[in-house]
Order: structure tokens, then C-alpha cells, then sequence
């Protein structure tokens, strides 16, 4: 019964990132140039207006790799876009680019898949009941700090001191 | 007894140059006000307990997830960067829970949440690294820890108090308290300004793992695009700032001082091998 739920919860998910991977889902929010590059100082492949939608390619650092309507790609940076509502409950525009779902159970329609979707609202906070138990059975899975620090080297993770950001204010 | 201990040293300590010369009541007072507030409100013991009964209600309202490999994931990204934390010490405990709505959690003493909706939205582990970094600072910051405290008048607890907290029992007084005012305070969320704090902090504490700081924007932006009409992220909204506002103050904190680090690791590779592996076993 558990694993029916999470299942057709995870099939949403993936029709969601079928769907969503498909469609222009984007837009610029301000004049911005197109560059051949993540940097500043690339070369400008064209300018972009406002309100311009584009397709999500890769993202690098702060920057998106985007495609406009015209075929043409570059790089933006990843504030100059707002992803707008795409009325799509699922996983987002490249969870196809993983193939982390394979498609082949997923032959129903989104409406068949909605039941058994395990929310977690306001309501469920409020009349929430302790389960001490499930906080005991945490620490079967915790890491040491050892193996964190294994971990990390197995993608060369550097650890590094850079200080906290200031608080811009203004909200 | 360690706080106890803590106070009787300091004291002497605090008296000794009394000997050599004549007696300085005024210093002598502030340093009883200090140790007062540095052993009461934040003792760990007691934090710990508090987050013990916080994490039970959270974990109540929705399950951890039963699936080992994905869990431990989960603990070695959120140790590392955790490690990278003002309180490295800490017993940090991070777990995925049962839910498809999209939503993360932090309980004082270490302990972070992530809902199986949100970790199935995200596309790399530097994603994954600046979500629990957020919910770390909020440990950190001890921004659930002040508020329950107050909410549930236990900021002069006893030692008494606290084992009684800590003897796992589940229906003490103070164990009931302080669910109570976990219910409250994590279907109202906190300040506003506590998130935004987390959110700064948390991109910093994903650069210092190595990991590419604009994990978290990313997040907020695939927030964004999510229907609230949905009802997949209801909690979230009512508990956080728009993802808009939260993007806006985001970048306009990270403009000129992040972009040196965009090149660090995302693991997208490695993230997406483990959500391979936890839908494969959700299919079975």
C-alpha cells in the first residue's frame, strides 16, 4: 500500500517532467544579452527583450544556457529569468535530461496518477502526533565525519573558508 | 552537573584576580550574567531535548522515508556541509520523509527534514547541498529553538525538567509543550527574516563543501514555476517568503561575490545515479 502511494507519487513526477521538459518555460524579466558564454565578458550573440520566452538548455554556475524561438542559444544570466507558473505540478524542465524516470509505466494520463498523493499541509502540522519513535530510528542513518569527508573526496569536494554574505536589506 | 561545574570555574576564575588586588564586584557580576546567558537559554542538552520532541511531532505529520541507501545519501551531503557550520559538533540527522508536497524542515539540535516531493524537483546535489544549508542555519542560528522556547515558557528549565524532557517521556507535560508549540510554530513559519538569513547563509555553507552556491537559487527558481493552485507546495508558502522575494534579495546578497565559485561541483551525475536507485526500489 506505502510503496502504491510513493509509486504513483513518483509516476506524477515524472509525467510532470515529460510534460514540463517539452515547453518554452521561461522569460526574461529585463533586457539581456545573449553571450556565447558564462561569463560577463563573453561575446554577445544577440539582444534579448523583455517577456522574451526561451527553453532551458543547462545551467552553469549563475548562468542558463537558454534557446530563443528563433533556434538561436547562449548564455543568460539565471536572474534575468522568471519561470513562470506552468501549471505543472511535476518535477521540473530537465528531470528528462537524467532519465531518471523511465517512461514505461508511465503510458496513463496525469489524472489517473493523482490518487494516493501523500500531501503535507498546514493542517497536517497543526495536528501532527509525536512519533518519538521515528527519531530514534534516525540515527541508523547518520554519517560520521569521516565518511562525509570520504564522500566529499569521491567528487573532490574542497573545503574552504569564504565569509557570510551581507544582508542587502530592502525586502 | 557540566553546567553546574562550568559555573563554579568560572566563578574562581572570575575571583582570582580578587586576590592579587581588591575585589571587583561590577565585573564580577557581569561575568555571573554572562554565564547565565551562555549556559541557560542555549544549553545543548536542553536543546537537544527540545529538538527531540520537535523532530517527533515533524516526523509525525509525515514518516521518514524507509529506504537506507537513499537516507544515508542524504546524511553524507547534509554532514558535509554541515561540517562546513558554526556547529560542526552538533549530532546533525537529516532524513527524507514521506511526502509528494514540496517543503523542507529544521528542528533545533540537528535535525533536517527534506520531503521526497522537494528532492525529486532538484537536479544536482550542489541543489541538494544549499537546501539542507538553509535548514542547517536555522539550526545554527537556533531560529526554531528561540521561538519554542518562548512559546512554550521554558527558558528557565530546570535539570529536573530537561530529564524528564529527555526520558522519553512522550506524554510529560513538557513533551506535550513543546509539541504544542511545534505545531504551531511550523504551520505559521518563522520570521521572515530568519529565512532570508538562512538562505544567505545557506549558499555560502554550499561553496565552502565545493559545491556550485547557486544550487539554492536554482531551487527557488523551480519553486516559482510551480503552480500554487497545485497544492503541492500550500506548506511552504504559508511558511516562507514568496520564492520571488527570496530570489530578488538572493541575488541582489550574492551579485559580485559568488560568481568566482559558479564553477565548483554541481554532482549531477552522482545525484541523479541516487534517484535512479530510489525510484527503482519505490518500483519494486
Amino acid at each position: 500500500m506505502k510503496r502504491g502511494l510513493m509509486l504513483t507519487g513518483l509516476l506524477i513526477l515524472v509525467l510532470g517532467g515529460v510534460h514540463a521538459a517539452a515547453t518554452s518555460n521561461a522569460q526574461t524579466v529585463a533586457n539581456v544579452n545573449l553571450n556565447d558564454g558564462p561569463y560577463s565578458d563573453a561575446h554577445t550573440v544577440a539582444a534579448v527583450p523583455p517577456n522574451t520566452g526561451v527553453t532551458i538548455l543547462e545551467r552553469r554556475g549563475g548562468w542558463y544556457r537558454v534557446r530563443l524561438a528563433s533556434g538561436k542559444d547562449g548564455w543568460i544570466p539565471m536572474t534575468s529569468l522568471r519561470f513562470g507558473s506552468t501549471n505543472s505540478a511535476g518535477s521540473s524542465w530537465n528531470a528528462s535530461d537524467f532519465n531518471l524516470f523511465e517512461s514505461g509505466r508511465a503510458g496513463g494520463s496525469g489524472t489517473t496518477a493523482t490518487t494516493g498523493v501523500r500531501g503535507l499541509n498546514t493542517g497536517d502540522i497543526a495536528n501532527a502526533r509525536p512519533d518519538p519513535q521515528a527519531v530514534n530510528e534516525l540515527d541508523g542513518w547518520t554519517a560520521t565525519p569521516n565518511q562525509a569527508r570520504q564522500f566529499a573526496k569521491q567528487l573532490s569536494l574542497r573545503a574552504q573558508k569564504i565569509p557570510y554574505l551581507p544582508d542587502a536589506g530592502g525586502k | 552537573m557540566k553546567a553546574r561545574l562550568l559555573f563554579a570555574a568560572l566563578i574562581i576564575g572570575a575571583m582570582l584576580p580578587g586576590v592579587t588586588g581588591a575585589i571587583d564586584l561590577g565585573s564580577l557580576f557581569n561575568t555571573l550574567k554572562t554565564v547565565k546567558q551562555a549556559v541557560k537559554p542555549a544549553d545543548l542538552q536542553q536543546e537537544e531535548a527540545i529538538g527531540q520532541a520537535a523532530a517527533a511531532t515533524l516526523l509525525g505529520a509525515a514518516k521518514p522515508i524507509d529506504n537506507a541507501a537513499l537516507q544515508r545519501y542524504v546524511n553524507e551531503v547534509g554532514l558535509w556541509v554541515a561540517l562546513q557550520s558554526d556547529r560542526p559538533n552538533l549530532p546533525w540527522h537529516f532524513a527524507v520523509v514521506d511526502s509528494d508536497d514540496i517543503d523542507a524542515f529544521a528542528a533545533p539540535g540537528g535535525y533536517v527534514f527534506i520531503t521526497r516531493g522537494l528532492l525529486l524537483h532538484m537536479h544536482s546535489e550542489a541543489e541538494l547541498a544549499g537546501v539542507l544549508g538553509h535548514e542547517i542555519n536555522h539550526v545554527v542560528m537556533k531560529h526554531h529553538l528561540k521561538e519554542l522556547q518562548r512559546a512554550a515558557r521554558i527558558d528557565l528549565l530546570g535539570q529536573a525538567a530537561q530529564y524528564e524532557l529527555q526520558q522519553n517521556g512522550h506524554n510529560t507535560e513538557l513533551f506535550n509543550k513543546v509539541a504544542g508549540a511545534t505545531r504551531n510554530l511550523y504551520s505559521k513559519g518563522l520570521d521572515k527574516d530568519d529565512e532570508y538569513e538562512a538562505d544567505r547563509m545557506g549558499v555560502v555553507l554550499a561553496a565552502r563543501a565545493g559545491y556550485d552556491p547557486y544550487g539554492l537559487l536554482a531551487v527557488l527558481q523551480t519553486l516559482e514555476s510551480i503552480d500554487p493552485k497545485s497544492g503541492r507546495v500550500q506548506l511552504l508558502l504559508a511558511t516562507h517568503p514568496s520564492p520571488a522575494s527570496r530570489i530578488a534579495a538572493l541575488s541582489a546578497e550574492m551579485q559580485g561575490r559568488m560568481d568566482k565559485y559558479g564553477n565548483q561541483v554541481e554532482g549531477t551525475q552522482r545525484f541523479a545515479n541516487e534517484m535512479r536507485q530510489f525510484v527503482a526500489a519505490a518500483k519494486k
